[in-house]
């Protein structure tokens, strides 16, 4: 018996061991951090509407079908009135799945001792844990202290409060050992190689809380991999978007992003993009002016997704030719005057020094040019056709 | 005229008493070894050949299971031509059926169908007919056959028809991929309270 137990001892130790070598690889893939707290910069109101703006919101992407046990669907028949109430219903659920995960700091562990009591000394051979397990107190809130071996009575480090929670209280999803996925380096690389970043970030989500290291290390490196495989359609409407254009911003390393921006035609992104890394930046450039512009010249997204969801109660008749019109190029007149502001914008940022890949950003904002000088001639040139009047 | 007829019957003969799995299953076996020799897999011809002089016998056993076979064979099995004239498109489990008297089948599947290395059935289940099929965390094309498109979940052994000890390997291999991130599901909706993250220290700002 003692030989097993010797065995399972050293069992125990290897293990340990093994973990402790994985550890450092996490640490030291990430190259990029956040230097000062971010927080207040992520927290402003105005960053908050940026970045939800250059989300956007895709009904399609957002409700997408999820391979869950539960995913029944109802079927209602309702009046028109019911069904543009549940519109609006729709709409602000999306907008709640879309809630961006914090941007916050790492924080630091510090022993807090609360007192020293030599005479227990040797109560016991292992420490006690005690959990205040209150029903409905947050997790943040939560009171864990350890009586060491020592005798010391000290507040429980972030680590052991956060198993402590995770044994009372499971958050679901959440595993109580490190997935390998996240522990082996290779595996990790292996994921990013096949562009899997959304199941690894919401995962990420599940697994640490946002002012872990790991959870810095992790995100930064999918951002930083993102970067240079550009897929960054993958994340376009999901929560992950909003952090990973902030990360870009506050590293100033924008110009991929932008210059996918400018190639899919989201050129009001593009400048709420630019804008932003002024902001934080603190470049004294004027954007709020160009910005508020746009901002009455073209909807917000969820603004937008309504009108979607609004346009299939509507029948073919019901439309008039300017609206024809406009579903077949795609732009509306607002949008080509929005166009004309936002590309002045960003010519003037392509000029300026902050900008790192100017020639390639150049040719794709030419090529956009002419794309859009075609489709406002078209559009004049239907509009003219079907005698209806300028406005 | 006649004993060529005749020839022609009685390997007909032979091969479905052979097994019950009738001619499906035995070009099964000859398409895989044509594939497994095709491959350049030298060593495991090598091997397959040593065994088939220590038993004696031409033909190496059909029912035979003590070889080994590698995850990476059985990888490279699952994209190649022999696969896909055996399954074609369809699952490895669709074109199965359980044998039972009356009408209901057992609820639950048979224990093992391998029994001290030898299959001790007549009807193996899908994963015990086809010794290339290696149930394994690195081998996801398998193990995606086996998981419903629409609820994520594992799919029942009422339906895939797999043997238990089957059937607990694949649980186990399922659960080791997503562990490691080969198989992806979705992740459940966490919800952040903001308040949680910057209540505090705002409140500190303040002070």
């Amino acid at each position: 018996m003692s030989l097993f137990k010797h065995i399972r001892q050293l069992n125990a130790l290897q293990c340990l061991q093994a973990k402790r070598q994985y550890s450092p690889a996490a640490l030291k893939s990430a190259s990029l951090q956040y230097d000062k707290d971010p927080q207040p910069l992520f927290t402003d109101s105005e960053t908050q509407r940026l970045l939800q703006s250059m989300t956007q919101l895709q009904l399609d992407k957002v409700f997408r079908q999820r391979t869950v046990p539960d995913n029944s669907s109802e079927t209602k028949f309702m009046t028109t009135l019911q069904l543009e109430k549940q519109f609006v219903k729709t709409i602000e659920k999306a907008k709640h799945l879309l809630q961006m995960p914090p941007v916050v700091k790492i924080k630091q562990d510090t022993e807090r001792i609360i007192s020293k009591d030599p005479a227990m000394k040797d109560f016991a051979t292992t420490k006690f844990v005690f959990t205040d397990i209150t029903f409905g107190l947050r997790h943040s809130e939560r009171k864990v202290v350890v009586r060491d071996v020592d005798g010391s009575l000290s507040y429980a480090s972030l680590d052991t409060t956060k198993r402590m929670n995770q044994l009372y209280f499971p958050l679901e999803g959440r595993k109580s050992y490190t997935p390998r996925m996240f522990a082996d380096e290779q595996l990790l690389q292996r994921c990013l190689d096949e562009h899997k970043y959304e199941f690894i970030l919401d995962r990420l989500l599940v697994q640490y809380e946002p002012y872990e290291t790991e959870f810095h290390n992790i995100s930064a490196r999918v951002y930083e991999h993102l970067n240079e495989s550009k897929q960054f359609d993958l994340l376009r409407s999901t929560r992950h978007f909003g952090p990973m254009a902030f990360f870009y911003a506050w590293h100033s390393c924008i110009d991929d992003l932008l210059y996918d921006m400018i190639r899919n035609d989201y050129l009001h992104n593009a400048v709420e993009l630019i804008a932003l890394s002024y902001k934080i930046h603190q470049v004294p450039v004027d954007y709020k002016q160009t910005l508020s512009q746009l901002e009455q010249l073209q909807p917000t997204p969820a603004e937008r997704a309504h009108a979607e969801l609004l346009s299939c109660l509507k029948t073919k008749d019901e439309l008039g030719i300017e609206q024809e019109i406009h579903q077949a190029i795609g732009k509306t007149e607002q949008d080509f005057t929005a166009d004309e502001l936002s590309l002045k914008f960003i010519e003037q940022y392509i000029g300026s020094e902050h900008s790192r890949k100017k020639v390639q950003l150049e040719l794709a904002l030419q090529t956009l040019k002419e794309v859009n000088l075609e489709k406002l001639q078209l559009y004049q040139g239907l509009k003219k056709a079907h005698g209806v009047q300028a406005s | 005229m006649l004993p060529i007829a005749r020839g022609v019957f009685n390997s007909l003969t032979l091969m479905t008493r052979s097994s019950r799995g009738a001619i499906h299953t035995v070009s099964a076996h000859k398409c895989k070894a044509a594939a497994a020799e095709s491959e350049t897999v030298e060593e495991i011809t090598d091997e397959s050949v040593d065994e088939g002089k220590m038993s004696g016998s031409g033909a190496p056993d059909p029912k035979d299971r003590t070889k080994v076979i590698p995850v990476e064979t059985s990888m490279r099995y699952l994209k190649s031509a022999a696969y896909k004239t055996t399954y074609g498109d369809s699952f490895v489990w669709t074109q199965y059926r359980r044998n039972h008297k009356g009408m209901f089948a057992p609820r639950k599947t048979r224990k093992t169908c391998i029994r001290q290395g030898k299959i001790s059935t007549g009807n193996p289940c899908p994963i015990c007919r086809d010794e290339y099929l290696v149930l394994d965390y690195r081998n996801t094309d398998l193990l995606q056959q086996f998981i419903s498109p629409y609820s994520g979940q594992l799919l029942s052994y009422s339906k895939t028809g797999l043997c238990q000890k089957s059937h607990l390997r694949l649980m186990v291999a399922v659960e080791q991929a997503r562990d490691c991130g080969l198989l992806t599901y979705d992740v459940p909706f966490r919800e952040y309270d903001y308040s949680e993250y910057y209540g505090k220290q705002e409140k500190k700002q303040e002070q």
